[in-house]
């Protein structure tokens, strides 16, 4: 039971009795004890789940455990965002995502380790301490969702939710060699979920495979009233649409993500992926998306503005770290936040401020929106002409952590390719498709608004015919 | 657009946020560069684009306006000492 197993063999194992979900369980928990010191995924591990007499919920996936990002609260537990703002709160509800997945009968393994508020790409903003990959303990598994990949990616949990407002699921499922899927913009609940970027946000999951994301996410997904900007549009059952025959459908290869500028080792593994699509009937063609030059300047005036307005909230006074210094009411607010806030956040926040600012306004944020409207109209226009749209999820594989700390601009250009999918709120996927340098690389394929089951047919279709996905770092095999 | 360190000041200030002298000057000049990264969104025509606030094109729900939600102060209050009576306390404002 020691090797990685997939929520989908989890699922047998539990029907046919091989292993009860207690067993399971505390499998997992022990490995991730023993772990967890080299690796850091986890900021607090669950350990009284279960009860003997617990009685389960009838559903395909009861009994399942679970690792949840320290970005949704969860009842009665910690939940910190990787931020000393947050280190004591204790949620007093469930996210709605976290919810619908308790009532399902899964079990929460822990709270994984991430980026503070979301904000990195490298997990090395998170008040306590960075996560290592497991591919490479010197390197970073990427972020912000670098705790879920990493426990993923070492078999430390079978699955994990993320959630992604620029890349945050995509690059570090790339930068650890498993598949992470960003939903539409507002298929999943935002309830509970602590914002970053409103606009932006969404909840996604981690996996080993892209049929194991089609399993959770049917019931994760969904209207919640508690959500005005949730999607009222029907949830599939993902799992039926996998095995759809691809014949016929056409991918789009924008020449913006190849221009050349990819190192020859990584664009080897991307042309070698589209001869296993082309295989299946996949067609290819060359199309422009001339906006998406765009992206990163636009993301970081939206983001950081709406991340201003939305960390307003922490003032010390209702929860959260509170200043003990202070004569008056409006010092005590700026040292309690001077506190509780490290660097990246107080650099957004400051940004975010000024592009806010009287005089400001239209130039950079009224300007920025403008744009993104364009870059979602390149988007829309794609894909009257093509079914997908596919090119590297990151330009590299896992940096040494250390690497870009000092230099914002170059980290923010990790995103590169994720950020453009966030902006227009259509559906990614980043798959593995082989190592340079024993460091895994992915793929990402971007599908139009909604198509979630087809971008999870296209992935699971790949990876019934290649096993990139099934490898698994040296750490795990020392654990056996 | 250059900043300088009034600038910075004074949105310290706006968002409530001190900083020590050192993250002043580090700011400053990391500041800086994320401006002229998005300064490059000027070179964009974007004459008469609407501008998008949402990824989906929906209008704000309205529910009926009944109670769905009940008071649990003693439960929120949980996450913080300072609370007296039910009250958040602050450092004192009116003299």
């Amino acid at each position: 039971m020691m090797k990685r197993h997939t929520v989908k063999e989890l699922q047998s194992m539990i029907a046919d009795h091989s292993a009860s979900s207690q067993e399971i369980y505390k499998i997992y928990n022990k490995r991730i004890r023993a772990m967890n010191d080299s690796i850091n995924a986890f900021i607090s591990i669950e350990s009284n789940e279960y009860s003997s007499d617990d009685k389960q919920p009838d559903s395909e996936i009861s009994g399942v455990p679970y690792a949840v990002k320290d970005i949704f609260c969860s009842e009665g537990d910690q939940t910190t965002c990787g931020s000393k703002m947050l280190s004591d709160f204790v949620s007093p509800y469930d996210a709605t995502v976290v919810k619908n997945l308790r009532e399902k009968g899964t079990v929460i393994l822990g709270k994984t380790n991430m980026d503070e508020f979301a904000m990195g790409s490298s997990n090395e903003t998170s008040f306590f301490g960075n996560v290592n990959n497991p591919w490479d303990l010197e390197r970073t598994p990427g972020g912000s969702s670098g705790g879920s990949a990493a426990a993923v990616a070492a078999g430390m949990a079978p699955i994990a939710l993320g959630t992604d407002t620029g890349g945050s699921i995509r690059q570090p499922a790339a930068l650890t060699g498993i598949t992470g899927l960003k939903p539409t913009y507002g298929r999943c609940s935002r309830f509970g979920m602590i914002a970053f970027a409103s606009s932006l946000d969404q909840a996604g999951i981690l996996s080993i495979s892209a049929e194991d994301s089609a399993i959770f996410l049917e019931h994760m997904a969904g209207y919640d009233e508690k959500d005005s900007t949730s999607s009222s549009e029907t949830v599939p059952k993902y799992t039926d649409f996998l095995n759809d025959d691809l014949t016929g459908k056409v991918v789009g290869l924008p020449k913006e993500f190849f221009d050349g500028s990819l190192d020859s080792r990584f664009q080897e593994l991307v042309t070698d992926s589209i001869c296993e699509y082309e295989k299946m009937g996949v067609k290819f063609k060359d199309i422009s998306l001339p906006n998406i030059k765009y992206s990163v300047p636009t993301y970081y005036v939206v983001a950081p503005a709406e991340c201003s307005s939305n960390l307003a909230r922490y003032d010390g006074v209702r929860f959260g770290h509170r200043s003990t210094d202070g004569e008056d009411l409006d010092a005590f607010y700026k040292r309690t936040r001077k506190e509780g806030f490290g660097q990246e956040v107080k650099r957004r926040i400051i940004t975010g401020t000024y592009v806010l600012s009287a005089g400001y306004y239209d130039a950079y944020y009224l300007k920025a929106q403008k744009v993104r409207q364009l870059i979602n109209q390149d988007f829309l226009d794609a894909f009257k002409q093509v079914d997908f749209i596919m090119g590297p999820t990151t330009q590299q594989s896992a940096f040494k952590l250390g690497e870009k700390v000092d230099d914002p601009v170059s980290m923010y250009m990790n995103d590169i390719y994720t950020i453009s999918s966030n902006l227009s709120g259509v559906p990614a996927i980043s798959h593995p498709i082989g190592f340079v340098d024993k460091l895994p690389f992915g793929l990402q394929i971007i599908a139009p608004h909604f198509k979630e089951h087809e971008l999870l047919n296209i992935a699971h279709k790949y990876q019934m015919v290649t096993d990139w996905h099934l490898q698994t770092p040296e750490i795990c095999k020392e654990m056996d | 657009m250059s900043i300088d360190k009034s600038d910075i000041e004074h949105l310290c200030n706006l968002s409530k946020l001190n900083l020590d002298d050192e993250e002043q000057s580090v700011f400053l000049s990391q500041m800086q560069s994320i401006l002229d990264m998005i300064e490059e969104l000027q070179e964009v025509d974007t004459g008469d684009i609407e501008p998008m606030a949402h990824p989906l094109q929906m209008t704000q729900r309205l529910r009926d306006d009944e109670v769905t939600e009940f008071n649990d102060r003693e439960k929120y209050q949980n996450n913080t000492d300072f609370v007296e009576d039910g009250f958040y306390k602050v450092p004192k404002v009116i003299e």
